[in-house]
């Protein structure tokens, strides 16, 4: 079978001695050459030999030529930043092909490759690893389907404008009422020329100067009346039409996966949900409705004065290209004086979270001078792009209003000489010229003011576009099957993950665990346990193979039925700020008081709880820290214990508790284990013990797996672990 | 904790001292099989030894430690100055921390084009030139100090600018566009 993934160059293929196209089995391209340069390099199985060819230039020569009778196995070594395909000959590694990150995933498939023709086996295809545009070819995030190269800039605008469909009848009333409002503050001018022209100086028609002078007032009043309304339907517009995209974006958060999040701050995405939505809320309620009246505002000037006298009012409008090519030019500035101001804050957030979420530990430390010279640091930052941010708007402003106002000037000159030679037009028409003149300088400052709100928005729109965009979220598979009950057999298959796409967590890990049985996991930290745990609570995903519950694959299960039938204790419980009450029955809201007390009581919680000033109702405080550990570790039972669950996921606490209350724990979790598949990470040997079976994990495969007494006899890793541990329990108990 | 160089006190498998070598003790080679040996005062031979760096983006130069070929990777010590060995140890280490260390250091950026956030940029880099895709710059970079910041790409690869104010111009004001 051949396979193709990466095209082999003409060059490459030429270079290639003796070897027939049609003998090409496999060829993939990698990046770095054997110096550490960037540099285009192939492997190539072709028949039984596997050669590497080096091309610069369009010119390829043969690097390695090894017959595959010659390998023993081919390897992998991971580096800093990339890695090395070995081969092993006579038991030494030689080198085939060095590689970027970029390229590890697909050199990991590579290998699975070559190591299937090593082994007679047909070549399994390799799935496609590289995520590019189809249409640009540019890179695309991991998860991400959307090319913003390929994006066009006005549907951000457009996309933006969607939002406010669902209100089209408040759209139009506003609209019909910005083109009213601003219709009938065309007229006091209108009326002022024929108060001068007709009335003051023939000083004639008396009885026009009352109808004039009310025309003025009701015109004024109708203008005025009619904005505000605008105003406070606009208002409503866009506050209502933020809040269904603040809702969209926390809604996508809520179920973004914890890959999302191990890559995004959280000061950053607090940032994304209030100020870049705060950004977005400005610009539709305020900011749109300003630009569009002003428009329009501008247009109906324009028109008048053109009416009054269309020569003169080209000579105004002399300045206008100068004020839009200004405008144009600075615009890019303000929006990137403000990126970085909205980047600062973020900065911000996340080291005053940083450091007043940990508080404690700054004080332990008598660390405050540092924090305070940290904040100082990034204070002075955040200082430095606001006061750039302003500045480069307030530069900006005062050129345009001054473009803007040599335009009155011509007027008073050009115009003046109009009104001395009687050459059409008259003392009046030069006066409401003067009068629509002082009208457009507002609104042409508010267009320019609009480049703030426009660059504000859109940068902010762009942040959030971004998040909702991002395919990194656990799909929660509507219309797949949810599982009514579930018996809680759980299997790994292959199961292959890294948080890290180069750095694989897990190796193709394989066990199964039987209903209503208790699995311990043992292994050094970071040998990949928790991992187990994140995937069968299908926090990730995993990258090969499958998790599989009662010989389902839980991506086929509903997401949210299916955490319904898992339960944690988890080593440092998590406690919202909330009562104790509400703490215990996070997991099952609709729980009755006796509910929740009986929980309590199972887990030996309700006696410290009844002596709580507050009782159930006490505060935990922020992340619970006004309950000791012993007290946060049982709440955390009876949440598990209310919720119910089929699968009971289990990270004993090491944290020092009294002997008294580690035995209230104790009794607890036996109450608890009962009826349910448990997965423990195990850090005590009576835990050990009382496992139906053991997952001994080393270097992310599973080393062992067995009952205790089998595994203590086999004199492996498991074994070797048990005497460590039997001899630090000693050391413990003598502590203790 | 042991401050001299030369070998410790103490049983030379006690892990929890750190034992400082001196470079005229250690020699790294490679025998006619091309296989690598390092050598400590001739009581010592570590066959495959891995040379890891202590501080491999603040002090790359400074506090290598020499570290056996198996994954547990037992450490035999480390040395203050590798560049201080002997010149044909030097060398062979020097290729081996050139292999081990992918990280190009940028020297000029040649373009950079923003799409509403995601960076296209070729720099030129001391391994040669490369076209990076940056997205979500500003959740990608580690700021090492005031002026040298580590740039994540959209695969996994990393762009170390040392000094951004040493720039030249051009590049500093690409930069300036994404960050």
């Amino acid at each position: 079978m051949v396979v193709e993934d990466d095209s082999l160059p003409k060059s490459v293929r030429d270079a290639l001695p003796g070897v027939a196209s049609s003998s090409i089995r496999l060829s993939a391209e990698a990046d770095l050459a054997t110096d550490g340069r960037f540099g285009e390099r192939w492997v190539v199985l072709a028949d039984d030999r596997v050669l590497t060819v080096a091309s610069e230039d369009g010119e390829a020569r043969v690097q390695r030529d090894l017959a595959l009778t010659d390998i023993d196995e081919f390897k992998l070594e991971s580096l800093v930043g990339g890695g090395v395909l070995q081969a092993v000959v006579d038991g030494r590694e030689v080198d085939l092909i060095s590689y970027t990150n970029a390229l590890s995933k697909r050199f990991a498939d590579v290998r699975t490759q070559l190591e299937a023709a090593l082994k007679d086996k047909p070549i399994p295809e390799a799935p496609d690893r590289i995520f590019r545009c189809p249409k640009c070819g540019m890179v695309l995030g991991e998860r991400t389907r959307v090319c913003v190269r390929c994006v066009r800039r006005g549907a951000m605008l457009r996309r933006l404008l969607s939002y406010a469909r669902p209100y089209r009848a408040g759209l139009a009333l506003v609209s019909v009422l910005m083109i009213a409002a601003a219709a009938f503050g065309l007229v006091p001018p209108w009326l002022t020329k024929i108060l001068v022209d007709d009335v003051l100086i023939p000083k004639a028609n008396p009885h026009l100067l009352g109808w004039l002078v009310f025309g003025l007032l009701a015109s004024s009043v109708l203008s005025t009346v009619l904005a505000i309304w605008r105003g406070r339907v606009a208002a409503w517009l866009g506050g209502r039409t933020s809040l269904d995209i603040r809702a969209e974006l926390y809604d996508r958060l809520q179920w973004m996966s914890l890959r999302y999040f191990d890559h995004h701050p959280t000061g950053t995405l607090v940032s994304r949900l209030t100020q870049d939505s705060g950004g977005v809320q400005d610009f539709l309620a305020f900011g749109l409705p300003w630009v569009a009246s002003n428009l329009i505002i501008v247009f109906g000037v324009a028109g008048a004065i053109f009416a009054l006298n269309w020569k003169l009012a080209l000579l105004v409008l002399v300045p206008a290209p100068l004020v839009a090519l200004l405008t144009r030019s600075l615009i890019r500035r303000v929006r990137l004086a403000f990126h970085k101001f909205w980047y600062g804050w973020s900065r911000f957030h996340t080291i005053v979270n940083d450091a007043l979420g940990r508080v404690k530990i700054v004080k332990a430390f008598t660390r405050e001078l540092d924090e305070i010279e940290r904040f100082r640091f990034r204070n002075m930052e955040l200082f430095g792009a606001s006061v750039q941010a302003e500045q480069t708007f307030a530069t900006f402003f005062p050129i345009i209003g001054f473009a803007v106002m040599s335009g009155s000037l011509l007027v008073w000159y050009f115009g003046g000489r109009l009104v001395i030679g009687d050459a059409g037009l008259s003392v009046g028409g030069l006066m409401a010229f003067l009068a629509y003149l002082a009208m457009l300088y507002g609104p042409l400052h508010g267009l320019a003011q609009s480049a703030q709100w426009m660059s504000r928005a859109m940068t902010a729109a762009e942040r959030i576009f971004e998040v909702l965009d991002s395919e990194d979220y656990v799909e929660r598979a509507p219309g797949k099957t949810v599982p009514e009950e579930l018996r809680g057999e759980v299997e790994f298959q292959k199961v292959t993950f890294g948080y890290e796409k180069s750095q694989p967590v897990l190796k193709e890990v394989s066990f199964e665990a039987e209903a209503d049985r208790m699995v311990g996991l043992v292994g050094k930290s970071g040998v990949g346990k928790t991992t187990v745990i994140n995937l069968l609570c299908r926090f990730y995903d995993p990258d090969e193979g499958q998790v599989l519950v009662d010989g389902v694959d839980i991506r086929d299960l509903d997401l949210g039925a299916y955490r319904g039938h898992i339960g944690a204790v988890l080593q440092e419980p998590l406690m919202f700020s909330a009562t104790i009450a509400e703490n215990i029955a996070y997991g099952r809201p609709d729980a009755t008081t006796e509910d929740i007390i009986a929980a309590a009581k199972a887990a030996n919680a309700h006696n410290f709880i009844i002596k709580k000033p507050d009782g159930y109702d006490e505060q935990v405080g922020e992340r619970g820290d006004k309950l000791s550990s012993g007290e946060k570790q049982r709440v955390s039972i009876a949440r598990a214990i209310l919720r119910d669950p089929k699968i009971l996921i289990l990270d004993e606490a090491t944290a020092n508790v009294d002997l008294e209350t580690e035995e209230l724990i104790q009794e607890a979790l036996a109450r608890l284990i009962e009826g349910r598949t448990t997965f423990t990470i195990a850090h005590r040997l009576s835990t050990l013990r009382n496992a139906h079976k053991l997952l001994v994990l080393e270097e992310g495969k599973v080393a062992e797996f067995g009952t205790h007494e089998e595994l203590a006899k086999s004199k492996g890793v498991y074994s070797r672990l048990l005497n460590i541990f039997r001899k630090t329990s000693r050391v413990r108990a003598v502590d203790g | 904790m042991a401050r001299q160089n030369g070998p410790a006190s103490g049983a030379p498998d006690d892990q929890t001292r750190t034992r400082y070598l001196d470079p005229d003790e250690v020699r790294v080679f490679r025998d006619e099989d091309g296989r690598l040996f390092a050598t400590v005062a001739e009581e010592l031979t570590v066959l495959r030894p891995r040379f890891l760096r202590v501080h491999p983006l603040t002090d790359p130069d400074r506090y290598l430690a020499i570290v056996g070929p198996d994954p547990e990777g037992k450490d035999f010590g480390l040395l203050r100055n590798w560049r201080r060995l002997d010149r044909e140890s030097r060398d062979i280490v020097n290729g081996e921390l050139n292999r081990r260390y992918l990280h190009p250091v940028v020297k000029r950026i040649m373009s950079l084009r923003d799409y509403f956030g995601v960076a296209v940029c070729v720099f030129d880099t001391d391994r040669g030139l490369r076209e990076a895709t940056l997205r979500d710059v500003r959740d990608n970079v580690i700021y090492l100090g005031q002026s040298r910041i580590l740039l994540t790409d959209a695969e996994g690869n990393r762009y170390d600018i040392r000094d951004v104010g040493a720039l030249d111009a051009a590049s500093k004001a690409m930069l300036a566009e994404v960050l």
